[in-house]
């Protein structure tokens, strides 16, 4: 286990610093770490199906503002490796995913909360335009601060864990572990509260409705959804701005149409 | 201000370059307390000094865009073309343009701009290609691996599409962007194709159902079965409305929250109902 401990270790570092805006969710997906994993332990394929797992919990998370509401990264470097190295279930590999997942997002307050103090430091190289300063508080002081704080808790949860956690889920009653398992499967809704609370308003509520009874009732897959969802947004998008460009030309009329309020839209 | 450059035309190659420091960086450094600002600062440094070789302008461009900045970072790419553009603006017009004005845009436009870029990047985009990627993998194969990655240049194509216009919107038309309702009905359309997916992906990813069952008939049936009938998906529908009422009446209590689902989850299962 030490190759896929130090492995789990450097490569929660490596996520949890964030390199690429559009690559940092992908480093951290628990279906992008199966791979290597899978190479290191000589069990691709079972690596992929516990990957593919957990990294269903995690797909639809949103997180605005960088606030995650739970840590894909941790849940899926410890879910498949010690998951794999016991043989488990993927059912069973997302009961040990979950917790740590949990963990996780208290790592990264902590870890924004130091990030401030590099953001003061970079203050004062601004003042004696200190460039070098400036790149190594937005580059190097990250890195090496997320090394001090990630690298320990995956390293040895991963070294000394698969026997520790396999007594550990022995020694739990059902009812908890049906428990973790349960909330595993409400996580993604955290998310999707969050980001409609920041962009739900009250008079395009009801879209989000839509979109969940389409799916309820049709079955039809996400790529499918988004075929609807498109056009249903564009024409929304167009006939507001028709009948706003109609207000506006039918004020300018001596004889505005009565009907043209009746096409305005919000 | 000091002495100016005679020539301080920006080139395509500085605001790419801006795009890339920028894309590699900007969650590197983000802090509760100043955010995105030291990438911001990062990203703009090659362009401001090729603005303001004077030091003592330099040093202010530099706090300038220290200061408090949150934004998706693909679609906000935008507000960094404008920030380029206002920054040059500056200097050609020597002074007129004021460094506060600067930041009160920047400023103004990271919210509306984030609210876009969540649900476009990571509300539609993101578990498009990333649940493509799941279902290839299900049973073991490695091809969803290499389909994550089509995330990359589906994205940066929009984001520096989005960084030149905003660098060209900043250099002609900025004031009427924000007057007119252009940007008004962006933000209702994207708001309207987030809570549509939202919606959508939330009927297949948050799981939730009833356990038990009884007989009827001779046959055993699910407590499930009789609440699908009824309305299909109530469990999950009822736990994001819950999740969403306490964070519109408490704000983002993330520890409260996950806490509690777990707690919740635990208790239910204990007696039986979940």
């Amino acid at each position: 286990m030490f190759y896929v401990a130090l492995f789990a270790g450097l490569w929660y570092t490596f996520a949890g610093w964030r390199p690429g805006y559009s690559t940092h969710e992908i480093w951290m997906f628990p279906l992008m770490v199966a791979l290597p994993i899978g190479l290191i332990m000589g069990n691709v394929p079972g690596a992929m199906i516990l990957g593919s797992a957990i990294g269903m919990l995690y797909v639809g998370m949103v997180a605005p503002g960088s606030e995650t509401p739970a840590d894909m990264s941790l849940a899926g470097l410890i879910g498949i490796s010690i998951g794999l190295s016991i043989n488990a279930d993927p059912g069973t590999a997302i009961m040990i995913a979950v917790p740590f997942g949990i963990l996780g997002v208290f790592l990264n307050q902590i870890r924004r909360t130091i990030n401030a103090k590099f953001a003061h430091m970079a203050d004062k190289h601004a003042l004696s335009c200190d460039e070098k300063g400036i790149a190594r508080c937005a580059i190097l002081y990250p890195l090496i601060m997320n090394f001090v704080l990630k690298f320990p808790p995956a390293f040895v949860t991963v070294y000394y864990g698969a026997a520790v956690v396999e007594k550990f889920i022995a020694m739990l009653p059902g009812w908890m572990l049906n428990g973790i398992a349960v909330a595993g499967g409400v996580l993604p809704a955290i998310g999707f509260a969050i980001i409609i609370s920041m962009i739900g308003k009250r008079s395009i509520f009801p879209f989000f409705f839509l979109g969940f009874f389409l799916v309820q009732y049709f079955h039809v897959s996400t790529i499918a959804a988004a075929c609807f969802g498109v056009p249903i947004a564009v024409i929304i998008v167009l006939l507001t701005k028709e009948s706003q460009d109609e207000v506006i030309a039918s004020t300018n009329k001596v004889d505005a149409d009565s009907s043209d309020d009746e096409l305005e839209v919000g | 201000m000091g002495k100016m450059k005679e020539n301080t035309t920006i080139t395509k190659k500085d605001i790419w370059r801006t795009f890339w420091r920028w894309w590699w960086t900007c969650e590197m450094s983000n802090s509760y307390e100043r955010m995105q600002s030291v990438a911001y600062c990062y990203a703009m440094m090659p362009v401001l000094r090729k603005l303001y070789p004077d030091n003592e302008d330099y040093s202010e461009a530099l706090q300038r865009h220290l200061t408090f900045f949150n934004t998706e970072g693909i679609v906000g790419s935008v507000i960094l073309g404008i920030s380029v553009a206002m920054e040059e603006e500056r200097v050609e017009s020597q002074g007129k343009m004021p460094g506060e004005t600067i930041i009160a845009v920047k400023t103004a436009l990271m919210g509306p701009v984030a609210g876009i870029g969540d649900t476009i990047t990571w509300g539609t985009v993101k578990p498009l290609i990333f649940t493509l990627a799941l279902t290839a993998s299900v049973k073991g194969s490695i091809l969803g691996f290499f389909l994550l990655f089509l995330f990359v240049p589906a994205t940066v194509i929009y984001g520096w599409y989005l960084m030149v216009m905003g660098y060209k919107v900043g250099k002609t038309a900025f004031a009427s962007l924000l007057e007119s309702g252009w940007i008004n009905r962006i933000i209702t359309g994207a708001g309207i194709l987030g809570l549509f997916m939202i919606g959508a992906l939330s009927a297949t990813t948050v799981k939730l159902q009833f356990a038990g069952t009884y007989m009827s008939a001779g046959a055993e049936k699910t407590f499930q079965s009789i609440a699908d009938g009824l309305v299909p998906g109530m469990l999950p529908l009822l736990a994001i409305m819950a999740i969403y009422m306490f964070i519109k009446k408490k704000g983002h209590k993330f520890g409260t929250i996950i806490i509690a689902t777990l707690v919740i989850a635990m208790s239910l299962s204990f007696i039986g109902i979940v």
